[in-house]
């Protein structure tokens, strides 16, 4: 079998696991929802409308991380509750391989997860019935590549459900709150500013801002490849380091 | 999450003997304990707090310029929204109890289903208390609240709140049989009931559907309540109500789905 077919068969695994409960992804699209159409909406009343839509990305992106999370969650389950590790490493799939297809799994699975919001968020861009659609599901790939990375670094090295609650929980605070969702990087204090800049949420904000600005996404989009490659990087040598009998 | 295998100490050992006060007590006293011995939540849960109140709240607050004051309206908000959160632990603590098969030993020890029920929502919300005061502190401090009886009556909306809301979790937590469910259905529950409320902005800025049915929020009840006795409004009767409907309602049903699971479910 080529390298291919192994990597959409583990991918093809992977969605089935996220199909296997439809409930999960409609909980996910509730989170969205909320997120967007109860607390973004609110403060778009206390803002302003272009406030509004300044954030309503952020809603999108934090739905796409609770979805990354959840496939390092399944991984970290597979290890220590289902007892499937030693199983799934006796596959005849390259170590390598088969942590690339893991982290292509999280990605698709996040894309899938995040499909109807994007499809809201691009309504609300005006970009809905454009080419640019291609662009904003881009943007939602390349950001969770960066947090499924992550979050499988955290189910290598978590030994308990606390351990990696608590890091998702500390990782989505970063995300979510040293980021450019709510507000500019000029407002953060100076010794801060790296933190933020750094930040993928920060350049998928930006990327989805310049799309609703009919901007360029290009610059965005470069900048936003960095952390997120490093993170999916860093998933796949920890997934490697784990997967080590 | 905060599975621990803290044993209930033999209850006879106890001055007093079995009285139902005490074994209840004894029950609570274990989930109290659980939570120091798992430090990772109480650090995660400061850290969203602190980051919540001295990051985001303190920058939006310079964009809302239509609701004076919002910074001060938020940080008693943060403070109802943290302890409601911190209440439903119980219930990944009693749905991990259940898997890891502690249940099973939990239910021979001498001391009824009721009580054990009670105790258990008891200590989940005293310990959501212990861990949220230096909070409450915290803002208290920076809004200059020092009236002793309108802070105890404040104490006394939360406690109200994360007595109920633990009582919510436990139904949750014996209601939902797949992991995966259980763990996105109550991180749902926690931010619709936390969103949909006053503890965060004005029910007047809200967008209608929500401001619909966010005053039947249990968090509306308490942060509004809170608020109104810790800025000297007076006394909110109808949030008391409210949150001692909440608590009676939920404590209820937690304590049906409970029994109905020890004693015929799967762990019968």
């Amino acid at each position: 079998m080529s390298s291919t077919s192994l990597v959409f068969r583990v991918v093809e695994r992977d969605i089935k696991i996220l199909f296997s409960d439809t409930f999960l992804i409609g909980i996910m699209f509730a989170n969205f929802g909320i997120d967007l159409f109860v607390t973004a909406a609110t403060f778009g009343n206390l803002i302003g409308y272009s406030y509004f839509l300044r954030i309503a990305p952020g809603s999108n992106l934090i739905t796409a991380m609770v979805a990354a999370f959840q496939s390092g969650r399944d991984i970290w389950r597979e290890k220590y509750i289902k007892d499937l590790a030693s199983y799934l490493l006796t596959l005849p799939v390259p170590r390598r391989l088969f942590a690339v297809s893991r982290i292509a799994g999280g990605v698709v699975r996040s894309l899938i997860a995040t499909f109807p919001g994007t499809l809201v968020i691009s309504y609300l861009y005006g970009i809905l019935f454009s080419p640019r659609l291609i662009e904003a599901f881009v943007i939602v790939g390349l950001f969770s590549l960066g947090i499924v990375g992550l979050s499988m670094s955290v189910s290598a090295f978590a030994s308990s459900i606390e351990v990696f609650a608590t890091v998702r929980s500390a990782i989505q605070l970063y995300l979510s709150f040293l980021s450019t969702i709510f507000y500019d990087v000029t407002l953060f204090p100076a010794i801060v500013q790296p933190i933020v800049q750094t930040n993928p949420m920060t350049w998928a904000m930006q990327a989805f801002r310049a799309l609703g600005n009919q901007g360029s996404t290009l610059y965005p989009v470069s900048i936003l490849i960095g952390p997120s490659v490093a993170f999916a990087l860093l998933g796949m040598g920890c997934y490697l380091w784990y997967a080590r009998l | 999450m905060s599975f621990s295998a803290t044993q209930v100490k033999d209850s006879n050992s106890l001055p007093g003997g079995d009285s139902t006060s005490r074994l209840v007590l004894q029950m609570a006293r274990r989930d109290i304990s659980t939570l120091f011995r798992t430090p990772w939540i109480i650090i995660s849960r400061s850290l969203a707090f602190i980051v919540q109140l001295f990051v985001f709240a303190y920058l939006i607050s310079g964009f809302v310029v239509k609701f004076p004051n919002y910074f001060e309206y938020y940080a008693v908000g943060s403070v109802v929204g943290t302890i409601a959160s911190i209440s439903f632990i119980i219930g990944y603590d009693i749905f991990e109890e259940a898997e890891e098969g502690l249940l099973d030993y939990l239910l021979t020890l001498p001391i009824s289903r009721r009580q054990f029920i009670i105790g258990r929502a008891l200590g989940g919300a005293v310990r959501a208390m212990i861990y949220t005061i230096p909070m409450f502190v915290i803002v208290a401090v920076l809004e200059k609240f020092s009236n002793p009886l309108s802070l105890a009556f404040a104490v006394f909306d939360l406690f109200l709140l994360a007595f109920g809301v633990t009582g919510l979790s436990i139904t949750m937590a014996v209601s939902v049989r797949s992991a995966n469910r259980f763990d996105v259905t109550l991180a749902l529950l926690e931010l619709a009931v936390s969103r949909a409320s006053t503890a965060l902005y004005p029910l007047a800025f809200m967008p209608g559907y929500v401001a619909a049915f966010a005053p039947y929020s249990p968090v509306t009840f308490a942060a509004d309540s809170a608020r109104d006795v810790l800025e000297g409004t007076g006394l909110n009767l109808l949030g008391i109500a409210g949150l001692l409907a909440f608590v009676a309602i939920f404590l209820g049903l937690g304590a049906t789905f409970y029994f109905r699971r020890l004693e015929g479910g799967v762990y019968a």
